[in-house]
């Protein structure tokens, strides 16, 4: 039992794809430029050139967040959607009916369909492959070139993450629904 | 703060690429096969049968390799799961790639799994270029290698008619760990000189005009640098380990300053203090102007200068009698000459600051001066042989591999000098080698190509010419893993197992924290491809004695040698003066390796070597993980931040280079100006995080993400001009036209264009990479430098239009 969460030193991201790949590589995501569970935001700068705001050209990392309050979960219809007991937003490939309502609900954009097993897939924290295993970190974080992402329990208050919620600025992506993510950005 | 991040926002943006990329692109037949479903088709128990497989949770082994699908070398573990790789993960045990893969480096197992490999040895049997091949076995192969078909002569035939003249071979070879052992081969044992490589296509200039400035091109600590200049050189997109990991970790107000020049508006300028838009090419008048400013304003480390400098005070009189102020550097660069005065002042004023080195293709004709005025600009400031600074660092010794080198008589020298102050003794010149031998000025036939994992049809400019050189030869033989643009001029081709497959002869890396790192095979070689060492030593056995005979035919000094001699004093001669052309390759890579690193460093050495794939001296003490994240390979103080002391020399005034018709010391020159004529457009060309080259654009991953190259355009240009996204246009040079798909962008300058490197493969038989965009090698004009030929890239004019 864990309640896991993501911080994302979203400032290190230089948008080069790593956690892409290996996210579909270690959990066997079809391919297709929409299939991904994981993906990283890219924002044209803004201005003419050469005066271009560099500060307009973030990128930012993005995937499922975990709610806490889970949108998708709510919806659901045939309980497709469900909490794992560490707390991931998972989903029953048997019980989903590709009605897509957690589709239109999510407000991270987090869903896709894999169209092989016909189930609205998404971000599983690597739980059915890496943490299965008995692996602590998930594919993404592992990879990453920059280290942009630290996993971990967010109720062990020795865990990094906590460690860094502690000590570092925080926010989360569209606080104002009240979705309560997992997904913490620093700043 | 709240920050959108959408899955649709995404879609709109890069994605929308790909959409628009599918579509233009699917005339090409590209979608319709094996590549555009998520299975593989093979029945081979071998191969998996999706493209991606999810990794599971029983049994598995982690086999140490190191990444081949850059020139990095990154250190992984591969997963292998049923005699299946199923993913890739970092190694966190090599100092060099910090415990990450980038999104190359996870998506190698679609290299090795590609449905489009070479699977077997093959032989021409068409013309030329025309993909018609037949299949044979190894024997068949290197015996058409040996004596030719009814379609191409064979070695022994060719060397006959040059009367062992060894010089009319010639070779080309990628960048890798296999690549020594090709050398050896052609090289040494079978006595050619003509060789080329990447190097003249690449950072020749940068490399020599910082060994000849301050004696190394170094290391930039880049974890301990607190102000840098990063020009010309994009490590968010084109990615060095450690630099990329380093540089980006404390970009953005949070330790490292970072001031990016270059023309477009990359990846790095967007985690950029500041952005300077430098027209092409005059990088140099900015570092002159730097140093104008910090030498008459008396900035620099002047008890440094004087102890190391040499002809300093030369160079300084030259700087400011020659007035390079940041007000004429303006004019040239595009960069405001307040900028420039900024810039210098400071770089002078930070603790640790690195004009960093870069390392990428030439661009312009003055890229030697360049790195030199870069070299001598760092030194100024002191930053050198210190944390924080370029540091030069210590390299772990490897034991020297003997090879018994034959002396051939009728051998002849290397002549690709044509408009070069320093030939390379070892590389050549590309550029120079193809034109010379086009335009009739090589002294002797060239006749032979021996090439290995190099595709100049897309590497080196002017494609046609290469074209026509490759048709030129007698006898093309291919190493190779996939069938290139190059592969298809070939007359035999060899397959060869993927970097996932074989175990690669033992390397040392870095300096700052040196290891030593292996290779090891994660599965055995697929179809029937062989390591490239086995392929060295099959094709080294078959040849050694039918070529032996033709050297004793026309050979005076072995006939001296060897005159009156039995039959058994003559076979002793041949084994004891190399010309037995196997004897390099009498053990397996593996035990080779062993044998190595037991001698320089002992058993325990290599068992964690041969374990972990990384080793160096106190490993097991020094490593140690520092969070979930991070790890510390060596301590502090064990770090080699300072090795030269006294030993540091900084060459400000070259006086040997004048004799060499060389600037001794960097020198701005009027034709070194950006002009592009009206109507017309600078092409500028590079690279992107998710694709090698034309290596990887037959990757299925890879081509998800990045799935074609576009020509960026400036976005006034293209309203003005009634260009809208995705539209097809035609850019045209002197040399060439290609037609492509644009992006209007505000990224770019308006005289200029860009386009990624590697793409529009003319291989039919890589169904991803074929057709797809445009080769940029079609349209840059082979001009070269003047120090050593490298080709330039950033010196071509174009005209555009819609189609």
């Amino acid at each position: 039992m864990a309640r896991y969460g993501m911080a994302l030193d979203y400032k290190n991201c230089i948008n080069c794809k790593a956690c892409e790949v290996a996210c579909k590589e270690e959990n066997g995501v079809e391919l297709g430029a929409e299939k991904h569970r994981i993906w990283v935001g890219a924002n044209n700068p803004e201005g003419q050139w050469p005066l271009l705001d560099i500060a307009s050209a973030a990128f930012l990392p993005s995937q499922c967040q975990h709610c806490d309050d889970a949108p998708c979960q709510e919806v659901c219809p045939t309980h497709a959607t469900y909490y794992d007991e560490n707390g991931v937003v998972r989903v029953d490939s048997d019980k989903c009916i590709l009605c897509s309502y957690c589709m239109n609900a999510c407000p991270y954009d987090a869903r896709y369909v894999d169209d092989r097993t016909m189930t609205v897939d998404k971000c599983t924290f690597c739980s059915d492959t890496r943490l299965a295993r008995g692996e602590t970190t998930t594919a993404c974080q592992n990879t990453c070139p920059t280290k942009v992402r630290t996993f971990g329990d967010l109720d062990d208050p020795e865990s990094e993450i906590s460690e860094l919620l502690r000590t570092r600025e925080h926010f989360s992506l569209k606080s104002h629904l009240g979705t309560n993510p997992k997904l913490f950005y620093l700043t | 703060m709240s920050v959108e991040v959408s899955r649709r926002k995404f879609l709109q943006g890069s994605v929308a690429l790909s959409v628009a990329g599918a579509s233009a692109i699917s005339a090409t037949n590209l979608f319709s096969s094996e590549h555009a479903s998520n299975e593989h088709q093979s029945t081979d128990s071998r191969i998996p049968s999706t493209i991606t497989t999810k990794t599971g949770t029983g049994d598995a082994q982690d086999i140490p390799f190191l990444c081949g699908i850059c020139v990095n070398k990154c250190a992984g573990f591969a997963r292998v799961e049923d005699g299946i790789v199923t993913k890739l993960n970092p190694n966190p045990y090599f100092p060099k790639n910090r415990n990450m893969l980038c999104a190359r480096g996870n998506a190698g197992i679609q290299t090795m799994y590609d449905p489009d490999r070479l699977k077997y040895p093959m032989v021409r049997i068409g013309e030329r270029g025309d993909g018609k091949y037949k299949r044979v076995t190894w024997d068949e192969a290197y015996d058409a290698i040996l004596n030719g078909t009814d379609k191409f002569k064979g070695l022994k035939q060719i060397l006959d008619e040059e009367k062992d003249n060894r010089a009319t071979i010639a070779y080309c070879n990628g960048e890798g760990l296999s690549k020594e052992g090709f050398e050896v081969l052609v090289g040494e044992k079978l006595g050619s000189p003509n060789y080329v490589d990447e190097i003249s296509i690449c950072l020749e200039t940068t490399l020599g005009g910082y060994v000849n400035t301050i004696g190394t091109y170094g290391e930039s600590d880049l974890n301990n640098a607190d102000y840098l200049i990063i020009a010309g050189a994009n490590r968010a997109e084109a990615i060095i380990t450690p630099d990329t990991m380093d540089m980006f970790k404390r970009s953005k107000g949070r330790g490292l300053k970072t001031i990016v020049l270059d023309p477009r508006f990359t990846n790095t300028a967007a985690k950029a203090d500041r952005w300077y838009a430098v027209n092409p090419g005059t990088d140099l008048a900015f570092v002159l102007a730097l140093t104008y400013v910090v030498l008459t304003e008396d900035l620099y480390d002047k008890d440094f200068m004087e102890k190391y400098g040499v002809g300093f005070e030369d160079y300084k009189n030259h700087v400011i009698s020659n007035k390079y102020t940041p007000e004429w550097a303006e004019k040239i660069t595009n960069i405001p000459a307040k900028e420039i005065y900024k810039t210098a002042r400071e770089f002078m004023a930070a603790e640790h600051p690195i004009y960093y080195q870069g390392r990428r293709s030439v661009f312009s004709k003055n890229d030697f001066q360049l790195r030199r005025a870069m070299a001598l600009f760092q030194a100024l400031s002191g930053n050198l042989d210190k944390k924080g600074g370029i540091v030069y660092g210590q390299k772990l010794k490897l034991p020297k591999e003997e090879i018994n080198v034959p002396m051939y008589a009728q051998v002849e020298s290397r002549f690709d000098t044509e408009g070069i102050a320093i030939p390379a003794q070892k590389t050549g010149s590309w550029i120079v080698l193809r034109n010379m031998v086009l335009e009739g000025k090589n002294p002797y036939p060239l006749r032979v190509m021996m090439m290995r994992k190099h595709n100049p049809m897309s590497g080196v400019p002017n494609t046609k010419k290469t074209e026509e050189f490759l048709k030129k030869m007698d006898l093309n033989v291919m190493i190779d893993i996939l069938p290139s643009d190059t592969t298809m001029f070939a007359d035999v081709i060899l397959p060869e197992a993927s970097y996932l497959e074989r175990t690669s002869p033992v390397a040392s890396y870095g300096a700052l924290e040196p290891a030593i790192v292996m290779r090891k095979q994660a599965v055995k070689p697929l179809y029937e491809t062989k390591e490239p060492e086995v392929i060295y030593k099959e094709l080294a056995e078959k040849l050694s004695k039918p070529l032996w005979e033709i050297t004793k035919k026309y050979d005076e000094d072995v006939q001296d040698d060897t005159e009156g001699m039995s039959e058994k004093e003559i076979e002793e001669y041949y084994e004891e003066n190399g010309f037995n052309l196997a004897d390099a390759w009498e053990k397996p890579v593996y035990e080779q390796n062993k044998e190595r690193i037991e001698k320089a460093f002992g058993e325990e050495a290599w068992k964690m070597l041969d374990e972990k794939g990384v080793y160096y001296p106190n490993m097991d003490k020094y490593h140690k993980q520092l969070n979930p994240n991070e790890y510390q390979y060596y301590p502090e103080k064990a770090k080699n931040y300072t090795t030269k002391k006294d030993d540091l020399k900084i060459v400000c005034n070259f006086k040997n280079l004048a004799k060499k018709g060389i600037d001794p010391m960097p020198t701005w020159k009027d034709d070194y100006n950006f002009v592009v004529p009206d109507g017309q457009f600078r092409l500028i060309t590079g690279r992107h995080a998710q694709f090698t080259q034309s290596g990887t654009t037959n990757n299925a991953m890879l081509r998800d993400l990045i799935p074609t190259n576009y020509i960026w355009i400036n976005n006034q240009v293209c309203e003005k001009m009634g260009i809208a996204f995705g539209d097809k246009v035609e850019v045209k040079s002197n040399i060439g036209k290609v037609t492509i798909m644009a992006y209007p962008t505000n990224k770019i300058a308006p005289n200029q264009i860009f386009m990624l490197h590697g793409f529009g493969g003319s291989s039919e038989k890589m169904e991803l990479a074929y057709g797809n965009g445009a080769n940029d090698a079609l349209l840059i004009e082979d001009k070269i430098e003047p120090v050593y030929g490298a080709a330039v890239m950033h010196e071509t004019n174009v005209e555009i239009r819609k189609v």
